[in-house]
């Protein structure tokens, strides 16, 4: 009797406990998992405003890129995903992480009418807007950044074709300058070459995109991408990406352009600003731009997809993550953002102060009438299997694998996630 | 059975537990291996051996990650025995000051957790600016400075290697026990018959260590087939495919969310450890036996 008076006490203390105002609500925190690369500075300063101003605390995991899509998958099919979690926009990626059963619908919040209807396509599945993307993806485009002074000192033009290119890095080479920074340690970066080239595939072949989605249409057999796979490995072959290109990483990129080390680097057009932040001195007026030149490409590469936030259904916080959502995107948030953000030049939402320099300008306006959508955002099954394209395109270059090889594989993996996907193509 | 003390239900919970615990689930998991169970429909199909065929298709590259598989197995039971059992005859016998100091510091990498010793060797043996190649490039032997990990002519030696730095010490505290129950007095027996070092060690040494030898080859061979932190977090499998192994697959088809490709590469990794588990088990028997009969 005096056991059940005892615990009769403890019990109603500790609902006397939870009751008391102060102790009852445990301060929140949110977890974010987020590959590496896409939650900048300016994000986090972002993300310790939000908590000086609400007490929730954002908890920025950050995985290296080329494990990330494996512990996030591992963490939503386990039913243990964190509450916010990041993913390219773009159809099959979101496919890839099941959004529809994974993520909170956030079409009816007032963010929503805002952003770009562009970038927002991108992160809508069926008509629900799925996820935030606060990141530059218009102006956000992949280019080939090099060094004005180190081009002008040898008496460098801008390749215009795969031959110009392999004649600059010759020229380069015979004067002991790395011409291309090319890290394939990342297992991300190298893709680019070829997944942003797929304007030019487009150019080539009108209509492959669309083929390729409707399965009428394969990779292999492809001649502009066998040649793109084929100029890539020569050009590593020749030593144009440096003896350790294998082993480099892409935490290394500003150093590079900055210190001179190598002459090119496969980057956002605003790279030039992120190189100053880490160099105070560099002049960013010294890096010029041009489009990857591989299979003679010279149409403009754009991505409206980019890296973008979701809330997990089962997050017992969604909303604190809304509230979150709400506070990036307030106006001068979103300023806070592009003015504190190297890699941003405009931001996906309206009245915002975009930070084109006139060379970055010039550049835009040359392309006005000449781009198309990459590859990986305009073909399906593409974005998840961007690591395993990037493990075939070490393997190439490694002699494991031959171009049709390459081009083997992405059909296959297409067609199992097609099959996976349950895909109506496919049948 | 009727002469043991306690009634046969007296099993019965701990088997109801191991059913439940481990034969459903292990048999469930060979069941959907016959499934196109996967993340992207809730629909699940019976597709006969479609799995199987692939994984054993020559255009698949599976049969090259489980030929790796055995190749990791090989190799590190071969070093962490030999070296395991090299340092455990040193500090049993040759050093005599600081032993304990020397069996911590050699058992000290197997407590470290996988992904530190991973992520410490990875900037060692980086192939620009990695420790070891900037000490070789110093004493002038630039010939050497090889690219560790990311030549795939040696990057699978690169893993067995730090493997092997990994695990030794826990394979020399296995086998340091099994020598010091070995009686002095048979060496001294040998020495009085004019029994050199090798001899000793030979008929000695080897045949009464055998039961801890074999302990030490039945967990490298298990932990060898179900090798996974250590390649995946000095390699990832790379570079492109040359060191990926049985559990690295299944860990990329279950987060691809390939349910049944990956229950079936599972189901094949499980054969093969029966079947060498069997033969593990078949040879202790022996041994056993053996020793009964002597």
């Amino acid at each position: 009797m005096r056991k059940l008076v005892l615990a009769g006490g403890l019990a109603m203390a500790m609902a006397g406990l939870a009751t008391t105002p102060g102790l009852a609500q445990e301060p929140v925190t949110l977890t974010y998992l987020t590959s590496q690369g896409w939650s900048l500075d300016a994000h986090q300063a972002l993300a310790e405003k939000f908590k000086q101003e609400t007490g929730i605390t954002i908890d920025t995991q950050i995985v290296p890129a080329d494990q990330y899509a494996s512990v996030l998958k591992a963490k939503l099919n386990s039913g243990e995903g964190p509450d916010i979690f990041g993913s390219q926009s773009g159809g099959t990626e979101f496919l890839n992480y099941n959004v529809e059963k994974t993520a909170v619908d956030l079409s009816g919040e007032a963010w929503a009418k805002l952003e770009d209807p562009l970038v927002a396509a991108q992160a809508t599945v069926n008509g629900k807007l799925y996820g935030l993307t606060f990141w530059d993806s218009l102006g956000l485009v992949w280019v080939v950044n090099y060094s004005k002074p180190i081009f002008a000192k040898y008496g460098l033009t801008v390749p215009k074709t795969y031959e110009d290119l392999k004649g600059t890095c010759k020229t380069l080479l015979d004067n002991g300058i790395q011409p291309i920074f090319e890290p394939f340690s990342n297992g991300w970066h190298h893709v680019l070459w070829f997944a942003e080239v797929g304007p030019r595939y487009e150019q080539v072949k009108p209509g492959l995109a669309a083929q390729l989605n409707a399965n009428k249409a394969t990779f292999a057999g492809n001649e502009t991408m066998r040649a793109n796979l084929t100029e890539f490995k020569e050009l590593y072959d020749l030593g144009c990406m440096g003896p350790n290109a294998l082993s480099d990483s892409w935490a290394d990129n500003t150093k590079m352009l900055g210190t001179g080390a190598a002459a090119m680097v496969v980057a956002p057009l605003a790279f030039p600003m992120a190189v100053k932040r880490d160099y105070p001195d560099f002049n960013p007026d010294d890096v010029g731009f041009f489009v990857m030149p591989l299979s003679d490409n010279q149409i403009l590469n754009v991505n409206p997809a980019g890296p973008t936030m979701l809330i997990y259904q089962n997050s017992p916080h969604i909303a604190e993550a809304k509230k979150y959502f709400d506070f990036l995107t307030r106006p001068e948030n979103i300023q806070f953002f592009l003015d504190n953000a190297p890699e941003a030049l405009t931001m996906p939402f309206p009245n915002v102060k975009d930070k084109f320099s006139p060379a970055q300008k010039a550049f835009m306006e040359a392309y006005k009438d000449n781009r198309g959508t990459v590859y990986q955002t305009a073909v399906t099954y593409v974005v998840p299997q961007w690591m395993d394209m990037g493990k075939d395109m070490t393997a190439l270059v490694t002699e494991a694998m031959s171009p049709d090889d390459v081009l083997d594989s992405i059909d296959k993996r297409r067609a199992e996630l097609a099959a996976a996907a349950r895909d109506p193509a496919w049948k | 059975m009727s002469s043991s003390r306690y009634p046969v239900y007296f099993v019965l919970p701990a088997v109801a537990l191991y059913v439940i615990f481990f034969i459903i689930p292990s048999i469930s998991g060979i069941a959907y291996s016959f499934t196109d169970w996967s993340s992207y429909s809730d629909e699940i199909n019976y597709i006969g051996w479609q799995n199987f065929q692939k994984i054993f298709s020559p255009s698949e590259r599976y049969l090259t990650y489980i030929w790796n598989t055995l190749v990791f197995t090989g190799l590190t039971i071969v070093l962490k025995t030999v070296f395991g059992l090299g340092l455990a005859l040193l500090l049993n016998e040759g050093v005599r000051r600081f032993v304990n100091l020397y069996r911590v510091l050699i058992y000290l990498p197997a407590i470290l957790p996988t992904l530190v010793v991973a992520l410490i060797f990875r900037s060692i043996l980086n192939p620009a600016t990695g420790l070891l190649n900037n000490i070789l490039r110093f004493v002038g032997l630039d010939a050497l400075a090889l690219r560790w990990l990311v030549d795939p002519h040696i990057a699978m030696l690169s893993v067995v290697a730090v493997d092997t730095w990994k695990g030794i010490g826990y394979i020399m505290v296995i086998l340091l026990a099994g020598l010091q129950t070995i009686p002095r007095d048979y060496y001294e027996a040998a020495q009085i018959d004019g029994a050199g070092a090798w001899s000793r060690f030979r008929y000695i040494t080897l045949p009464l260590l055998m039961p801890a030898i074999m302990v030490v080859t039945v967990l490298n061979v298990l932990y060898g087939l179900r090798v996974f932190d250590i390649v995946y977090a000095l390699t990832n499998g790379g570079p492109g495919y040359a060191t990926e192994v049985i559990s690295t697959e299944i860990f990329k088809a279950f987060s691809k969310g390939q349910y049944g490709l990956g229950t079936a590469v599972s189901s094949i990794l499980f054969v093969i450890l029966l079947v060498a588990g069997y033969f593990v088990i078949r040879l202790l028997e022996r041994d056993r036996n053996k020793e009964g009969a002597s």
